[in-house]
């Protein structure tokens, strides 16, 4: 745990309450988990490894049972977010869907369509800007949802599966623009079950079981301990 | 300020790009000419009748936009999860509320504004000459349809749409009967059924104190001052309501 992490979490546990008995089940067993800036760091782990409530969690969409979260980076204004299967304002166009975003950061008028323009162009959606978002493809929306989580050009950027549901095409050109956020020096996290993707973006990783994280390094370091990163996850979650 | 304006800017467009409010104006439009027909049969109150019927279907129908988009409003950012676009940004959840409800205000506004305008414009063709009190009697169905709709998103913060919907119908019809709950507090029978009353007759929002319809139609005489006072009550009321359901839904985990 590095104090000058851009996201930082200590011993986060999250417990909810679910069914008529109200039962608690415990998502989240005291998470440990440092994002230094300048990383691609990947999230991975089996559905329901609590990898997609410990973002909540940071964001502030769920509130933690205990333990702490810290946005070195200055707060929810420097951080962008793209939910997991994102839904969008389907009766908006793409240009007034990114405006409605800005305006939620307080940008100026000119400030608004300069970052716009730019982010439409940056994700190849600029002939679709006056579409409705209900015509967009799948891949469409993914880099619709990514310009909006970049809409203030944040320091730290979340991606819960970027890549689920793409055709070949889509997952290379949301590579493409998380690749180009690295050039640029921000901090990337995103979970994914795509480890050919993992393999080729991140720089550290961090496995998530039954709500801890069992395992965290870099590539490298993983790679040493397998011949493929396939092999190595499925030898850190049978362990 | 900033947040709150975008918010009620955007909700106002996913409301008025709606079809179905398109519909619901066209069947009010339709209900407010087929006044028309009642006019033709009631002998010399066809002005009266025309007005009378077009401020219930104004009312009607106005009622029918505030609760179930309302209703909607908050429930839908929810199922759909585009409040993890909204509240993963540095958004305030009252900003939110607030700017729900302004939202649909300004659209109830085109809505409600729509249908009284037409109504005074046939009951002025059809009388020869304009009546001011239509217009007033509208203004008041749109205070009374703000309450509702303030009430109607508290309700939908606490549970479902359609609860929602029932919950605030049932206030409307019950805040238009607010003087009789009062007659019951005066029965003074029992203690228990007084108290109740009176509980019952603070809480739900008091329509009846002010009747502009009785007024539109020339029944009574307009009470400039205690329509102002009852336009204050409602503002008070819509905004010790709209900080309940801000109180509520910061407590929501998504």
């Amino acid at each position: 745990m590095t104090a000058s992490a851009a996201l930082s979490v200590r011993d986060l546990r999250k417990t909810v309450h679910v069914g008529f008995r109200r039962r608690a089940v415990e998502i989240l067993k005291g998470v440990d988990l440092a994002v230094a800036p300048g990383e691609v760091f990947g999230l991975l782990g089996p559905n329901g490894a609590g990898k997609t409530t410990t973002i909540k969690v940071a964001l502030g969409l769920m509130r933690p049972t205990s333990g702490t979260v810290d946005l070195a980076v200055g707060g929810l204004s420097r951080v962008g977010y793209l939910p997991e299967n994102p839904y969008f304002y389907d009766y908006l166009s793409g240009t007034e869907f990114l405006t409605f975003c800005a305006r939620l950061f307080g940008l100026t008028a000119e400030a608004r369509s300069e970052r716009v323009a730019a982010l439409l162009e940056d994700v190849d959606l600029t002939a679709a800007a006056g579409t409705h978002l209900r015509k967009y493809s799948k891949g469409m929306l993914q880099r619709i949802g990514i310009a909006q989580a970049l809409i203030n050009d944040p320091e730290l950027v979340l991606l819960d599966e970027p890549m689920t549901g793409l055709d070949p095409i889509g997952r290379v050109e949301v590579k493409r623009i998380i690749e180009r956020l690295h050039e640029r020096g921000k901090t990337v996290l995103f979970n994914s079950h795509i480890l050919g993707d993992v393999h080729d973006l991140c720089t550290h990783i961090a496995i998530m079981q039954s709500g801890r994280v069992i395992w965290r390094g870099t590539l490298p370091e993983a790679l040493a301990e397998a011949p493929t990163l396939e092999d190595f996850f499925i030898k850190v979650v049978s362990a | 300020m900033n947040q709150l304006r975008a918010i009620a800017v955007n909700t106002f467009k996913e409301t008025i790009r709606d079809r179905v409010l398109a519909v619901i104006v066209l069947f009010a439009l339709l209900m407010i000419v087929g006044g028309l027909w009642l006019g033709s049969i009631s002998l010399g109150e066809e002005g009266r009748m025309m007005t009378d019927f077009g401020l219930v279907a104004v009312t009607f129908f106005g009622l029918v936009v505030a609760v179930f988009v309302a209703a909607g409003l908050v429930h839908k950012e929810v199922e759909k999860r585009t409040v993890y676009i909204l509240f993963s940004k540095p958004v305030s959840r009252p900003a939110f509320i607030v700017g729900k409800f302004f939202g649909l205000a300004a659209t109830m506004a085109i809505v409600i504004g729509a249908m009284g305008l037409f109504l005074f414009a046939l009951v002025w063709i059809l009388s020869k000459h304009p009546s001011g009190m239509i217009l007033m009697a509208v203004l008041m169905i749109y205070a009374q349809l703000l309450v509702v709709m303030a009430v109607t998103i508290l309700f939908s913060t606490l549970g479902s749409a359609i609860l929602a919907s029932v919950l605030g119908i049932c206030v409307f019809v019950a805040g238009q009967l607010s003087h009789n709950v009062l007659a019951l507090t005066r029965l003074g029978k029992n203690p228990v059924t007084e108290v109740l009353s009176w509980v019952i007759y603070v809480v739900i929002p008091n329509f009846s104190a002010v009747d502009v319809k009785a007024g539109a139609v020339g029944e009574q005489t307009i009470a400039w001052g205690q329509i102002g006072l009852w336009l204050l009550y409602l503002a008070a009321y819509t905004v010790v309501v709209l900080g309940l359901a801000a109180v509520v839904f910061r407590r929501k985990e998504f």
